[in-house]
């Protein structure tokens, strides 16, 4: 329970109807994953009880009773400077982000669907203050939950193919499936996706966004078995980024059952990407063969005009 | 020392500029060869490319093992570290040496600097990271003795050249730290 001393912070009383007794444990994680992407020095405070918690995938926002057992336990931690009933801002935001998350088929991504959300967790509305009216901070958390999902999921099946109950799959088809994956998350809110879209691409969230978008590649690429570490380490990363995002806005406008033409999309670029990489070996190998090949020519004539011999 | 319970951010820019640089070393080792692979001092400046290679192996199976990225410079210091080999080496055989002898004093000192620094941090914990650190500054000072051993010192504008070398490989140990 070291996560419950390390992230004690400043209450919330005002914003609190009932006294509630909450774990850290699993909020910790949560707390961690939005700050963290933005700053590395956050992940050392990463307690060791949450390397556990990333094999353990949950839906969001239903987290009701573990905490009642669990406090009790931290009531002896960090010599109880304070009482059970203690969350950190950022554990107490994450559980509203979390639970506004329902709220926003109905209403959107905005302040009214954070505002439920503090509302079904017996909070006041007023909680709702806590965070932008542009709900930049509900799609961050959620695109953050939905990484860490895919992350899970993707460690998950490493586990099983290194125990031999699951084929290793192609670099194609592995991408496909973990981009299919993580797309298929936005599944239940994408009717006010496109919304969510252009708030990620205003200014003032641009930094916390990419660097999303990068995590993400990057962890996809990771359990690809990608081992580049030259320029090939970059032009992959990007590559796939660009696959993702116009992938998603293919998905936003379709129409199709279950979205087969965006998995239709998704197959062909992936096929056009591979491509382009084989491609350039080609051109490479290519180009090597032809300089061999002039170097080759050059020294017969320096040897027919005689400018080669030993005197 | 696993991926959990690292400084990622200090153990990344530890390995991204090692990285970088055996790889710059890898360059200027082939530069060299390339102008002076024939005469009497190719073998000496191959031995030495060789154990450079080992270096760069290993640190390439660091990176991987620690997901760190590598330097957007890496384009970069493949043309400048083949152009400053092959611009010492013609210079002659003593210029090739000066150069080694520069550039080698400077990645022992940036490597005893990191070292200072991990076992500043937590000396059982990156112990294995420290050994591989340490014997590969040893290899350095190695090839820094082997330079003066070539006469390095007889080498044009001897004193010029090595300061001109060192505050490069400052700057790119700086740069690559963070790009």
């Amino acid at each position: 329970m070291a996560a419950a001393g390390s992230l004690r912070r400043a209450g919330w009383g005002l914003l609190r109807c009932p006294p509630v007794l909450r774990c850290p444990a699993q909020r910790a994680f949560y707390a961690s994953a939005l700050m963290r992407r933005a700053s590395d020095e956050q992940k050392q405070e990463l307690p060791p009880s949450s390397s556990q918690q990333r094999y353990e995938s949950h839906p969001p926002g239903d987290r009701p009773d573990q905490e009642p057992q669990r406090s009790h336990h931290s009531y002896t931690d960090q010599g109880g400077e304070e009482s059970e009933d203690y969350e950190s801002e950022e554990q107490l935001q994450q559980r509203i982000l979390t639970a506004a998350l329902k709220f926003v088929p109905a209403h959107g991504w905005t302040a009214d669907a954070i505002a439920e959300g503090a509302k079904s967790l017996g909070l006041s509305v007023a909680a709702a203050g806590m965070f932008h009216t542009d709900g930049s901070e509900l799609i961050l958390h959620f695109v953050s939950q939905c990484n860490s999902e895919l992350s899970n999921l993707l460690e998950q099946q490493q586990k099983l193919v290194q125990l031999g109950q699951a084929e290793k799959k192609k670099t194609d088809q592995f991408l496909r499936d973990a981009v299919e994956a993580r797309l298929r998350m936005l599944i239940p809110y994408i009717e006010k996706w496109p919304q969510a879209v252009s708030i990620l691409l205003l200014p003032h969230n641009i930094p916390a966004s990419l660097n999303l978008l990068t995590s993400m590649v990057d962890d996809m690429w990771h359990y690809a078995g990608d081992q580049s570490t030259d320029i090939n380490w970059y032009t992959r990363r990007a590559v796939l980024a660009g696959i993702y995002n116009t992938t998603e806005l293919v998905m936003m406008q379709d129409s199709s059952s279950d979205f087969e033409e965006t998995w239709h999309f998704l197959e062909n670029r992936i096929a056009d990407a591979m491509t382009m990489g084989h491609t350039a070996k080609q051109v490479q190998s290519t180009g090597e063969a032809l300089v061999q090949g002039l170097m080759g020519a050059a020294v017969t004539v320096k040897n027919l005009a005689g400018l080669n011999q030993r005197r | 020392m696993t991926l959990d319970n690292i400084n990622k951010p200090d153990i990344d820019r530890i390995i991204r500029v090692d990285h970088a640089g055996e790889y710059g070393a890898n360059r200027i080792y082939a530069g060299q060869m390339a102008v002076l692979g024939r005469t009497t001092v190719g073998p000496v400046i191959q031995q030495m490319w060789n154990q450079e290679k080992d270096h760069l192996k290993k640190f390439n199976e660091l990176m991987v093992t620690f997901r760190v990225r590598p330097t957007i410079l890496l384009p970069f210091w493949n043309v400048a570290g083949f152009a400053l080999g092959a611009g010492t080496a013609l210079l002659g055989k003593e210029g090739a040496m000066a150069c080694t002898v520069a550039v080698e004093e400077s990645i022992s000192a940036h490597y005893n600097n990191q070292m200072r620094t991990l076992m500043e941090e937590d000396p059982e914990k990156y112990k294995e990271l420290l050994q591989i650190i340490k014997k590969f500054r040893d290899d350095e000072l190695e090839h820094h003795d082997i330079g003066l051993d070539h006469d390095a010192e007889l080498a044009p504008a001897y004193s010029l050249l090595k300061t001109a070398i060192q505050i490069g490989c400052k700057a790119a140990i700086f740069l690559s730290e963070r790009i």
